[in-house]
C-alpha cells in the first residue's frame, strides 16, 4: 500500500489538474495544449519564455502577424504598411474600429504608449532591445533621453503609426510579425493596477486582463490551467475556429504523455526522451518532429572563477560528446551544435566550429591550473525541473567526470525560481535554450552583446559589441552575414556558453488537430487552428 | 503460628533458585519461535549486507554510463538490466539501498528518540504542561512539509545531513502522540501507584516502569516509520534536497522506474521488489518484536 501510494504521487497531482480542467462544460471546439510549465506572467513586456509566448500568441495580435505555414508577415492590426525606399521609415495603416476585448478603442496612440512602457528604464523589460532598432529608443531605454516624443514613433492620426529606424533593419518586419515585444498592451488597464513601470501587478489577473487577439483570458488557475475563450471584439473573429484554448501547466513529460494518450491533451509540449522511439514504432501519426530554430546550450557564469578563464570554458565544451548525446540520449533527430547560430538561418551558415579533442580539453584544463581536474572547485549545474533536462545533465555530468575528472553537482529549480537565478547570475552552469524570436541569424548573435538583458552570462567583449553595431549598419545581407561570420568565430573562441545541440521540436499531437503546420519558430497563429472531435 | 511460618520459609529456601531471566532474553527466545519474524530478520540482514558489500564486487560503478547501450533488458552482463543512460541497475540498486537504509534508520532513530521522550513526558505530567506540549505538536503538524523543508534549505543550504534532520523532525510528531496516549492509560494502573508509593522518582517511573509497557506500539510504529521515511526521501530528492544525481536511492529508482515502466519494465520491477521485500521484512519483524516484548501477555 505504502509503495503504491508513493509511486502514484505525481499521477495524483496530474489527476487533480485534469479534474480541474474538466470542471464546467468543455465546448466541443476546445484545444487542450500541454504547455510545459506555469507561465511566469502573461504581460508581453515582461515575459521571456516559450510557454508564455504560446499563450500570448493566442491572446494578442501585433501590427503584423504571421502566415500559419511559412511565417511570412500578414496583415494584423495594420491592414497594410509601407516601407520607405531607404528602409528607414515604416508606415502602418490600421484597420477601422479596432477594440480591446473590453470594448475600449485600440488606436495608434495606444501602440506608442505601449512602446513607451516597454522602453521605460525603470520597467527593465528584458526584450526592450528588440525595439532598439527604432530611432532614439535605446537612448530613452537607457535613461539618457527623457523626452519620449523624440523617439521614432509618431501617430499622425488614430489609424496611422510611423516608425523611424536608426538604420535599415531588413529583418524588422519579421520581428514585428513574430515577437510579442511589439504587441500593444492595454495601457488603460495597466494604469489602473499600479502604473506603467511596475512588473507583476494585478492587471494580468483574470477579470482585469484585457487583450486584443483572437482569444481573451477566461480563467487562470495557478499551476493548473490557463483558459482563453473567443474574443468577440477581435476584428477577424469569423476566421477563429476554436471556442476555447486550454494551456495546461504539466511539468512532468511522462504525466503529459499519459494525459495525451487518455485524451486529456490534444498536444503535448514535449515527449519523454525514451518515448520517441516508441511513438516512431507504434503511433507514428501522432508523433511530430518539426524543425525548430533554436539552440540548446549550457550558460556559463563568466564572472565566476574558474569559469572566467577561457581555457576552462573551452575544456568543458570540448569534453562533451555531442554526437553520442544526440544519438543515444536526446534521440529526436537533433543536430549536434558546435556553434551558437543555427546553420542555415535565413541562408546563413556559420563557418567557425568548435574543434578539438578530449586530449585538448585535458591540456587546456591543465594549463588553467587544474591538471587532471585537481583543485577544480565544485560547481553546480542548474536546470529547470524536468525529467528530460535531468537525463541530459546526468549524461554530461558523467562526460565531464570521465574526461576531465571534475565533479559537477546537479541542482534543479522550478521555472520561475530558475529564471530568477538566471537573471541574478545565481548559478555556475545553467541549462538554457535559445529559441529564435524571428528568422534571422541576428537573433542568435544579438543576445551576447554586453548590454543585452538576455545575455545573463556576464560575457562582455568590446570587439563583439562593435561588430554587432556594424552589422546593423551593413548595406546588404552579404556584408551583414560577413560580419556575423566574425562574430560567430569570436563566440566559438570565447565560448561564453557551451552549445550542445540544435533543437527539433518533438511532441505528440492528435491527428484531429488541423491548421497546426510545422514552422521554424514553432509559432502557430491560433486563429487558423481547429480541432475535430 | 510461628512454627508454620518457619517451615514454609525453609522449604522455599531449599528449592533451587530460579535463574534470572531478563526481559530481553525472554523476548529473544519468543522471537526465535516466530518464523515470519526470523524470516524478516534474515531477509533484512541479507539485503543490508548486499548493499554494503555488493558494490565492491561489481565491475560497474553507480555512475558509469554506456550511452551506446542505453536501456537494456537483464542479461548475463547486467543481471538486472541498465537504465536509459546505460548504467547498471544492480549496482545502482545496491548503492541506493545504502542511502535508503541509512536515511531510514537514522531519521527513524531521531524520530524515535524525540517522540518517545516528548510523548512520555507530556503524558506523564498531564495538565497544563501536557496541553502546552501537545498544542506545540499540533502547530508543527499544521506546517506544510515542503515549506518546512524549503525553509531549512534557505537557512542551511543543501546538505544530506539536513535530510535526516528534516525527516526526523517531522516524523517524531506522530510518535509523540502515540506514546502520550499510551502513557496516559498506563500511569493510572496500580503498579505505577505502587512504584510511586515506594518513593521512586519520576524519571525512574517513566523510563523503568511505563516505557517497557508500551514498547509494543512503539516498535510497531517504528517499523512503519522506516519505509515511510524512505519514501519521503524520494520526494525530497525530487525537490532538489538530499540525494542528487547521479547518486541513487530506492525512492529515486522507483520513481524513475514508474515513469518508464511501459518501455523498460525492469527499471520498476527490481527496485520495487527489493523495496517491498524490505518493507514486508520490517513489518514481520515488527510484529514479532511486539509479541516478544509484550510484558503483559506472558511471564506466566
Amino acid at each position: 500500500m505504502v509503495l503504491l501510494f508513493g509511486c502514484s504521487k505525481s499521477d495524483q497531482a496530474a489527476a487533480a489538474k485534469v479534474a480541474g480542467a474538466k470542471q464546467g462544460t468543455l465546448p466541443p471546439n476546445s484545444l487542450l495544449i500541454g504547455n510545459g510549465t506555469e507561465p511566469q506572467d502573461i504581460d508581453p513586456q515582461i515575459v521571456t519564455g516559450v510557454p508564455e509566448h504560446r499563450i500570448l500568441m493566442a491572446l494578442f495580435e501585433g501590427l503584423v502577424t504571421e502566415n500559419p505555414k511559412d511565417l511570412s508577415p500578414e496583415p494584423g492590426v495594420a491592414e497594410k504598411w509601407e516601407i520607405s525606399p531607404d528602409g528607414l521609415v515604416y508606415t502602418f495603416h490600421f484597420r477601422a474600429d479596432l477594440k480591446w476585448s473590453d470594448g475600449t478603442p485600440l488606436t495608434a496612440q495606444t501602440f506608442i504608449r505601449s512602446y513607451q512602457r516597454m522602453l521605460t528604464p525603470s520597467l527593465a523589460a528584458e526584450y526592450s532591445y528588440l525595439l532598439h532598432f527604432v530611432k532614439n529608443a535605446k537612448e530613452y531605454n537607457e535613461g539618457k533621453l527623457k523626452d519620449f516624443s523624440q523617439v521614432g514613433f509618431k501617430a499622425p492620426d488614430d489609424r496611422t503609426l510611423i516608425v523611424t529606424l536608426n538604420s535599415p533593419t531588413p529583418f524588422l518586419i519579421k520581428i514585428i510579425a513574430s515577437h510579442y515585444s511589439w504587441y500593444p498592451v492595454p495601457i488603460h488597464v495597466i494604469e489602473k493596477f499600479g502604473g506603467m513601470d511596475r512588473k507583476g501587478t494585478a492587471w494580468t489577473r483574470p477579470g482585469n486582463f484585457v487583450s486584443n487577439g483572437p482569444f481573451k483570458l477566461k480563467e487562470w488557475r495557478q499551476q493548473q490551467v490557463l483558459i482563453g475563450e473567443r474574443n468577440p471584439n477581435y476584428w477577424d473573429r469569423q476566421t477563429v475556429k476554436l471556442d476555447e484554448i486550454h494551456f495546461l501547466a504539466v511539468e512532468n513529460q511522462d504525466t503529459e504523455e499519459r494525459m495525451f494518450r487518455t485524451g486529456q491533451l490534444d498536444m503535448t509540449n514535449e515527449l519523454p526522451l525514451a518515448k520517441t522511439d516508441v511513438y516512431r514504432k507504434e503511433n507514428p501519426e501522432a508523433l511530430r518532429i518539426d524543425p525548430y530554430l533554436g539552440v540548446y546550450f549550457y550558460r556559463l557564469n563568466n564572472t565566476k572563477p574558474p569559469l572566467n578563464d577561457k581555457r576552462v570554458r573551452k575544456a568543458l565544451a570540448l569534453a562533451i560528446d555531442r554526437e553520442s548525446l544526440v544519438k543515444n540520449v536526446v534521440r529526436g533527430g537533433q543536430q549536434p551544435a558546435y556553434g551558437v547560430t543555427y546553420p542555415g538561418t535565413a541562408g546563413y551558415t556559420p563557418e567557425a566550429k568548435l574543434t578539438g579533442t578530449i586530449e585538448d580539453a585535458k591540456r587546456l584544463l591543465a594549463e588553467a591550473g587544474f591538471p587532471n581536474g585537481q583543485g577544480f572547485p565544485k560547481l553546480d549545474l542548474l536546470y529547470n525541473t524536468s525529467q528530460n533536462h535531468r537525463v541530459i545533465a546526468e549524461a554530461i555530468q558523467q562526460m565531464w567526470r570521465r574526461n576531465l575528472n571534475i565533479d559537477i553537482g546537479l541542482r534543479n529549480e522550478e521555472w520561475k525560481v530558475y529564471l530568477d537565478s538566471q537573471d541574478n547570475k545565481a548559478y555556475d552552469i545553467q541549462r538554457a535554450g535559445w529559441i529564435a524570436d524571428y528568422v534571422d541569424p541576428h537573433v542568435f548573435l544579438e543576445i551576447w552583446g554586453s548590454d543585452n538583458l538576455n545575455n545573463d552570462t556576464g560575457f562582455a567583449n568590446p570587439r563583439y559589441d562593435e561588430l554587432l553595431k556594424q552589422a546593423l549598419r551593413a548595406k546588404n545581407d552579404t556584408e551583414r552575414y560577413g560580419i556575423y561570420q566574425q562574430m560567430d568565430a569570436l563566440l566559438v573562441d570565447e565560448l561564453p556558453v557551451i552549445p550542445i545541440y540544435f533543437y527539433t521540436r518533438v511532441a505528440a499531437m492528435s491527428p484531429k488537430v488541423k491548421g497546426f503546420y510545422p514552422t521554424l519558430l514553432d509559432n502557430h497563429p491560433f486563429k487558423y487552428v481547429s480541432v475535430t472531435r | 503460628m510461628s512454627n508454620v511460618n518457619t517451615t514454609f520459609l525453609s522449604t522455599a529456601l531449599h528449592q533451587p533458585i530460579e535463574k534470572g531471566s531478563s526481559l530481553w532474553h525472554d523476548a529473544w527466545l519468543r522471537l526465535r519461535k516466530n518464523r515470519l519474524a526470523v524470516f524478516g530478520l534474515v531477509a533484512l540482514g541479507i539485503i543490508a549486507l548486499a548493499c554494503f558489500i555488493g558494490p565492491f564486487l561489481s565491475p560497474y560503478g553507480y555512475e558509469d554510463q554506456n550511452l551506446e547501450l542505453g536501456a537494456a533488458a537483464p542479461d548475463a552482463k547486467h543481471w538486472l538490466g541498465t537504465d536509459t543512460l546505460g548504467r547498471d541497475l544492480l549496482v545502482r540498486l545496491l548503492y541506493g539501498g545504502r542511502v535508503s537504509i541509512a536515511v531510514g534508520l537514522s531519521a527513524t532513530f531521531v524520530a524515535l528518540t524525540i517522540g518517545v521522550v516528548y510523548g512520555a513526558v507530556a503524558g506523564f505530567f498531564g495538565g497544563k504542561r501536557d496541553a502546552f506540549m501537545m498544542r506545540t505538536v499540533d502547530i508543527m503538524y499544521s506546517l506544510p512539509f515542503p515549506i518546512f523543508v524549503i525553509l531549512l534549505m534557505v537557512f542551511f543550504g543543501r546538505n544530506i545531513i539536513l535530510l535526516f534532520v528534516a525527516i526526523g523532525a517531522v516524523e517524531w510528531l506522530t510518535m509523540a502522540r502515540i506514546v502520550r496516549g499510551q502513557v496516559m492509560a498506563i500511569k493510572k494502573m496500580e503498579f505505577i501507584e505502587a512504584a510511586r508509593s515506594l518513593g521512586f522518582g519520576r524519571r525512574r517511573i517513566i523510563f523503568r516502569h511505563i516505557l517497557p509497557n508500551i514498547l509494543g506500539p512503539i516498535i510497531v510504529y517504528t517499523t512503519l516509520t522506516i519505509p515511510a521515511v524512505m519514501l519521503l526521501e524520494a520526494f525530497l530528492s525530487f525537490l532538489g534536497l538530499g540525494v542528487q544525481p547521479p547518486m541513487s536511492s530506492w525512492g529515486v529508482l522507483i520513481k524513475d522506474g514508474a515513469e518508464k515502466m511501459e518501455e523498460f519494465w525492469w527499471l520498476l520491477v527490481f527496485p520495487g521488489t527489493v523495496f517491498s521485500l524490505t518493507l514486508f521484512s520490517l513489518n514481520f519483524l515488527g510484529d514479532g518484536l511486539r509479541d516478544a516484548l509484550d510484558v503483559r501477555s506472558s511471564k506466566d
